[in-house]
């Protein structure tokens, strides 16, 4: 590193190597190890003003500014909260469940059965077999 | 020269900063305090606000020189990190940059609608007092903070910034070109404007007298 761009550097981040660019360090330290008068004097130089802007101290937030930034995160749910949180979610379940399941009986009673089956077992609503059902009341009534 | 990808400015949301200007290789130290505040836990908002106030009220008031307007920056900031704590995701900026983003942004529109009005000092900044000093160190060390304070009001705006996140929020080079949308070298000169503009300032309040040595 040359004398110049120490001087550059140290105009531009001040005299603590630490706020020097990282790949600039190794270098700007062997220059200071070979005493070179130039470097020294830029870092005297820099090092006043380093001091007069470490002397600009700000105050440090008040406990009533943390506590009201900390008000202003959504608070907690409440116990309320919580069971509406779960119960309405649950709810849209069950009543998709029930409608499921009300169309399943629907379906299995309004739909006729299979040809085989239905010689067997007549749909509730087949009407069908209406006349085999008053004749053999009509013969239970003629027995009376 | 190596120019950085310009970002739009817009608090609200998540600011693009590339890879390459943050140091993304190194764990992100706020992302699992993220997750927990995500997660509703009070004492990770405590935590976050212990980490994270100082530096960012420090930043407000420094760029704006106005402790109610950087107040009001600090709460904005942190209303932004509880609305998207929980959507945070690794690999993106990281967080503390993303952070400073934000609060710039709150600056920057802040200066632009008193840009008409030149930058006051606000009396009303309470100093910390250093029990530690004897009265009278105390009154010259008030007093050099506020000819600090009042130097560093009189830089132009870019200059301020610059310096600003370089000394006093101890980012690194990249970091802070990157912040600015300007480049490593952009950012030197403003620094080295700055602090020669600094110096001019504090020579004229000391009596002409060329501060450290002249080079």
């Amino acid at each position: 590193m040359t004398p110049e761009r120490f001087a550059h550097l140290a105009e531009a981040y001040g005299a603590q190597l630490q706020r020097w660019p990282a790949e600039e360090r190794a270098a700007a330290q062997r220059l200071l190890a070979s005493d070179d008068a130039q470097a020294k004097a830029a870092l005297q130089h820099a090092q006043w003003l380093d001091g007069q802007l470490d002397g600009y101290r700000v105050a440090a937030p008040s406990p009533q500014l943390a506590q009201q930034i900390i008000a202003s995160a959504s608070p907690p749910p409440s116990l309320w909260g919580r069971w509406f949180g779960w119960l309405f979610p649950a709810s849209f379940v069950g009543v998709g469940v029930a409608g499921v399941l009300a169309g399943m009986l629907v379906a299995s009673l309004a739909l006729p059965l299979p040809s085989s089956a239905h010689e067997a077992l007549p749909n509730l609503f087949d009407s069908g077999d209406a006349d085999l059902v008053q004749s053999l009341d009509t013969t239970e009534d003629t027995e009376q | 020269m190596r120019l950085l990808q310009h970002t739009p400015r817009c608090p609200g949301r998540f600011p693009a900063i590339g890879p390459s200007n943050t140091s993304l290789n190194e764990p992100d130290p706020d992302v699992e305090l993220l997750a927990r505040i995500g997660h509703n836990e009070p004492a990770a908002l405590q935590e976050m606000v212990k980490r994270k106030l100082p530096r960012l009220l420090a930043l407000a008031s420094r760029l704006l020189g106005d402790a109610e307007e950087a107040k009001d920056v600090a709460q904005e900031s942190f209303l932004r990190i509880w609305k998207h704590a929980a959507d945070w995701r690794r690999g993106q900026a990281r967080f503390d940059t993303w952070l400073h983003r934000v609060a710039l942004n709150l600056c920057h529109d802040r200066l632009r609608r008193r840009k008409a009005q030149p930058l006051a000092l606000d009396d009303s900044i309470p100093e910390p007092v250093d029990s530690q000093l004897r009265p009278d160190q105390q009154l010259e060390a008030q007093a050099q903070s506020d000819l600090m304070a009042a130097a560093l009001a009189a830089l132009p705006e870019r200059q301020r910034e610059a310096i600003v996140l370089q000394y006093y929020q101890e980012m690194s080079n990249i970091e802070a070109a990157a912040l600015m949308n300007i480049s490593v070298e952009a950012l030197e000169s403003l620094l080295s404007r700055a602090r020669r503009n600094l110096r001019s300032y504090l020579a004229a309040q000391h009596g002409d007298v060329q501060p450290g040595g002249g080079l």
